[in-house]
């Protein structure tokens, strides 16, 4: 069985922020997410990238997604310099991220960040391969 | 065009409410069509196609007649004028940043507004794309362009009836209640404190049930009594205003 995967370079700017997440929604749709998880991934994605690109110091943001029986799973990187978290723990959107996403991790790389948000799939919602 | 008569109104507002037959809502909404285009012309001089005011205005006007308690001896289109003014003016508002929707669009919106919540009782779940598409008897493209518009479009302007029409305002101000808790958690977040004293209570409760209290978007919709769809776009519109606000930019 395949596992879908998507990958998707934009110019690191607020302007393609849209254009992401619609990306992000067209998949989670395709892959027969809920609509409440589309929402749910979508909001998050926007999310995740209006904070990497504050800090992002290179010219592109890349998204890659991938989707298995189990979950589906979106990561957005750009580069940075290195010094602190991207997103801070303590932060408001912190606190959305964790609320939108069912997992989530922060990776501060040397010269990049990452952000992977993961969405379990809900049971009856069949997966389409 | 129908002349319009007060007593056409009446009867036909007896037969929306005993049959809910979507034809008597359509007459209905003909026969008010003139006051909606005599109130888009007082907004015509403000750069905006009379076209789309007067689409704008209808939206009003279909929530008039949904929410139109006949009980209450009040005119009709006393009843409406304001509904359908407040929809306009909500519509320059809130020019800033909606992107102009295609009329076909927004009436597919309004519909699958409609099929999101008859199903998601069915399913006991949120539904899917496809099963939308299936039902509502479109293809899923077009499920996701008008989700897609119907986050770019007015807030609420695409808002459906409220789930549970006997729902007692006073019950409604008590459940606020919980803005004060809400308020106490959110104000951890100290820059944002006076952003979120700007929301209305509402948005304020929403924000902190899905956030903080990990709600689904349909209970929550249950809970504030509008529709999941209204909640999932008042939820983008509230980070949007958050994220924005941060950098000292807008007004909600």
């Amino acid at each position: 069985m395949t596992t879908p995967q998507i990958y998707l370079r934009v110019p690191a700017n607020p302007g393609f922020v849209s254009l992401l997440r619609t990306t992000v929604g067209a998949f989670a749709a395709h892959e027969h997410y809920t609509l409440e998880q589309i929402d749910d991934l979508r909001m998050a994605a926007e999310e995740a990238a209006v904070q990497l690109l504050r800090r992002s110091t290179g010219d592109r943001l890349t998204l890659e997604m991938s989707a298995d029986e189990q979950q589906m799973q979106v990561r957005l990187t750009v580069s940075v310099t290195p010094g602190g978290p991207v997103i801070d723990p303590e932060s408001f959107s912190w606190t959305i991220l964790q609320a939108l996403a069912d997992d989530l991790d922060l990776h501060d790389g040397r010269g990049s960040s990452s952000v992977t948000l993961s969405k379990h799939r809900t049971v009856g919602a069949e997966f389409v391969a | 065009m129908t002349t319009y008569t007060r007593d056409d109104t009446k009867l036909l507002f007896a037969r929306l409410r005993e049959t809910d037959d979507p034809g008597v809502r359509e007459e209905l909404t003909k026969l008010h069509l003139p006051l909606v285009e005599y109130l888009a012309k007082r907004f015509k001089d403000r750069g905006e196609p009379l076209d789309d005011l007067i689409q704008v205005g209808s939206v009003g006007l279909l929530k008039a007649i949904d929410r139109f308690d006949l009980g209450r001896g009040v005119e009709f289109s006393t009843y409406a004028t304001p509904t359908i003014v407040g929809e306009l003016k909500r519509y320059f508002r809130d020019k800033g940043w909606a992107v102009r929707v295609p009329r076909r669009l927004q009436e597919l919106s309004l519909r699958l507004n409609k099929v999101v919540a008859q199903l998601t009782q069915e399913l006991g779940r949120s539904p899917t794309v496809p099963e939308i598409a299936k039902y509502a008897g479109v293809s899923e493209e077009e499920v996701l362009e008008a989700l897609e518009s119907g986050q770019a479009y007015s807030t609420s302007s695409l808002d459906a009836p409220s789930t549970s029409e006997d729902d007692d305002s006073d019950l409604r101000v008590d459940r606020m209640g919980e803005t004060d808790v809400a308020l106490d958690n959110l104000e951890y977040f100290a820059s944002l404190a006076p952003l979120i004293a700007e929301l209305p209570e509402r948005e304020r409760t929403i924000l902190y049930l899905r956030f903080f209290k990990g709600m689904t978007q349909s209970r929550i919709a249950e809970h504030v009594g509008i529709s999941q769809m209204h909640v999932s776009r008042l939820l983008t519109r509230i980070l949007d205003f958050l994220r924005s606000g941060m950098n000292g930019e807008a007004h909600y």
